[in-house]
């Protein structure tokens, strides 16, 4: 005679398929409870976000809104090769500087050796991101050494940072030189 | 042929890199979840052979492969999370599904294929747990209680029952772990804008090497657990291992071939920049490890090893060694299509460089340690469930 069990034979499947649904409609239940009420609204995703996204403060603006105050970079800023690089990308973000348009705040001008981290940051020679063509790169010190100048130099000593060849074409001028190539 | 030669535009416009292509975005985390599902999916597949195809021979590791898919399954998900920005957000993937995204569907594959391995080993090692709760006492009782749903029938008739839902979830789940690392593979070759990875070939080349890689984890934890132990390794079940896994690298190789060839013998307008990859970047993982030392090495030795009936001794001398080496080759594989598909910038005239770190987030020592987790995992697992099958003598299906 087979030995007597506790369980009934097909205990374990019965409760198995019992887990599984219970799993299955406790899922069911959970994503009724957790999905945002506008999900689905307009498209596949959480329609009120719009608004959220509407909401979002903004922070940065155009160099125009810059030039508005500060008139005298303004000419120098705008001639030079770096007329298209954006003041805040430097200075930081506008709603530091001015809320409401009233002043809440002093942008940062880097000084001394921070420049040169500046500057590197898209002068270096080991961001082969951009063609040579539309930026220059440079390796430290090597750029320096070529420049026959101190290797202890920072890059303003030559360099306008608002404009960078404002003073080398000077210099050039003065000494009745032309530059080499098509740099303007 | 040399830039320069074409004057200073071309030189200018030589290694262009797109700004947002300079950096490479799936790192060595997307390296490893494509190899740890392959190991999984690979694992199973053994254990199918055995449950479903009734490859007699493999019996010994059929268990036990079960066991390790789901320890490397528990993992599968961990790179994925150490990846993202905002791990806690993984899971709106199962609260809004988008039918439309193939990346969103991972959850759900994953999910499912998880409850067939889970219930499949329910299943399969019941009588084994039954008869060890009754030894157990305390928290191992409890432990041993719910593995065995509550039950304590394993009359005639409730085994019966058992053995028809083991072969159903067994079938079912050949084709489940298909599509599990079909499906990865399918996440790459759906990719049409990277001309490395768009193509058709691309989920059956990932499914190949993932059976290959889980025969070969197999292979090296069964021989090396069985050293560690003192047991006899059962050399008629290794032979047939390797058996297995010279026909599935055979395939695994010769597609990966075919795959690069009908790149080359198309040649269309992408080929320059697949070929400056393959000869530039990818030199040195692809064809001299890849493909020279752990491709060609491994498949004659593994031919060897089929064809040639080796002594004891310099088979099992020689079967964890190929084996290692095939491991190393699918790893190098999943690096060289997930890694060497982002070297590439879109703008098709240059390639940017990836050294992974050793401290960072993604970097070398987070992947050792996801790659030591699933062997601490099935060390834990079995303390609770048996590896092998005659260690108390009763068997499942």
């Amino acid at each position: 005679m087979e030995k007597r069990y506790k369980s009934g034979d097909y205990a374990h499947v019965l409760r198995l398929a019992i887990i599984l649904i219970v799993a299955a409609v406790l899922g069911i239940f959970a994503r009724g409870m957790f999905l945002p009420d506008t999900m689905g609204q307009y498209g596949f995703y959480r329609g009120s976000d719009i608004e959220d996204q509407r909401n979002v403060t903004i922070r940065n603006q155009t160099n125009d809104a810059c030039f508005e105050c500060h008139r005298p970079i303004r000419l120098i800023h705008k001639e030079g090769v770096h007329k298209t690089v954006s003041c805040e990308f430097c200075h930081g973000p506008y709603a530091d500087h001015i809320k409401d348009g009233k002043r809440v705040g002093k942008l940062p001008v880097k000084k001394g050796m921070e420049i040169k981290d500046l500057c590197l940051r898209c002068h270096n020679k080991v961001i082969k991101a951009r063609p040579e063509t539309s930026i220059k790169v440079i390796a430290m010190p090597q750029h320096l050494e070529e420049k026959k100048v101190q290797v202890t130099h920072n890059c303003n000593q030559c360099h306008m940072v608002h404009d960078p060849l404002l003073w080398i074409k000077a210099a050039y001028e003065m000494m009745g030189m032309e530059m080499k190539g098509d740099k303007k | 042929m040399s830039v320069a030669a074409h004057g200073g535009a071309a030189a200018a416009a030589a290694n262009y890199i797109f700004p947002n292509d300079l950096h490479v975005h799936w790192s060595l985390m997307i390296v490893l979840y494509p190899y740890i599902t392959g190991l999984v999916a690979g694992a199973f597949i053994v254990s199918s052979l055995y449950h479903v195809f009734h490859i007699k021979a493999l019996k010994p590791v059929a268990r036990f492969s079960l066991l390790f898919a789901l320890a490397f399954l528990i993992c599968a998900t961990w790179p994925l999370l150490n990846h993202l920005g905002r791990p806690e957000r993984a899971l709106s993937m199962m609260l809004t599904p988008n039918p439309t995204s193939a990346m969103a569907g991972f959850g759900y594959i994953y999910s499912a294929y998880f409850i067939v391995l889970l219930l499949e080993i329910i299943f399969i090692f019941r009588p084994t747990v039954v008869a060890l709760r009754q030894k157990a006492t305390g928290f191992m009782k409890t432990v041993y209680g719910i593995l065995a749903i509550g039950s304590d029938n394993v009359s005639a008739k409730s085994l019966k029952l058992d053995h028809k839902i083991i072969s159903f979830l067994a079938a079912i789940g050949i084709p489940m772990a298909c599509l599990l690392h079909g499906y990865v593979g399918f996440i790459f070759g759906g990719i049409k804008a990277n001309p490395l990875w768009a193509t058709p070939l691309m989920p059956l080349i990932f499914l190949l090497s993932a059976c290959v890689s889980g025969i070969a984890g197999i292979i090296v934890t069964y021989i090396l657990l069985m050293k560690i132990s003192g047991k006899e390794i059962d050399v008629d079940c290794v032979q047939t291992l390797i058996k297995f896994l010279w026909g599935f690298f055979i395939l695994d190789f010769v597609f990966e071939m075919l795959e690069l060839f009908s790149h080359f013998y198309m040649a269309n307008h992408h080929w320059h920049t697949l070929e400056t990859l393959y000869s530039g970047p990818l030199y040195n993982t692809f064809w001299v490890f890849q493909i020279g030392i752990f491709s060609v090495i491994p498949f004659f030795l593994l031919m060897l090893m089929s064809l040639i009936r080796f002594k004891d001794s310099l088979l099992l001398f020689f079967a964890p060694i190929v084996s290692i080496m095939i491991l190393v080759q699918v790893l190098l594989m999943r690096w060289n299509v997930v890694v060497g598909g982002q070297l590439m910038s879109k703008s098709e005239r240059g390639a940017t460089t990836f050294h992974p770190m050793w401290l960072e987030k993604e970097g070398i020592l987070p992947a050792i340690i996801i790659m030591i987790a699933p062997v601490v995992i099935l060390w834990i697992i079995g303390k609770i469930l048996p590896f092998w099958m005659d260690d108390e003598g009763v068997e499942a299906a």
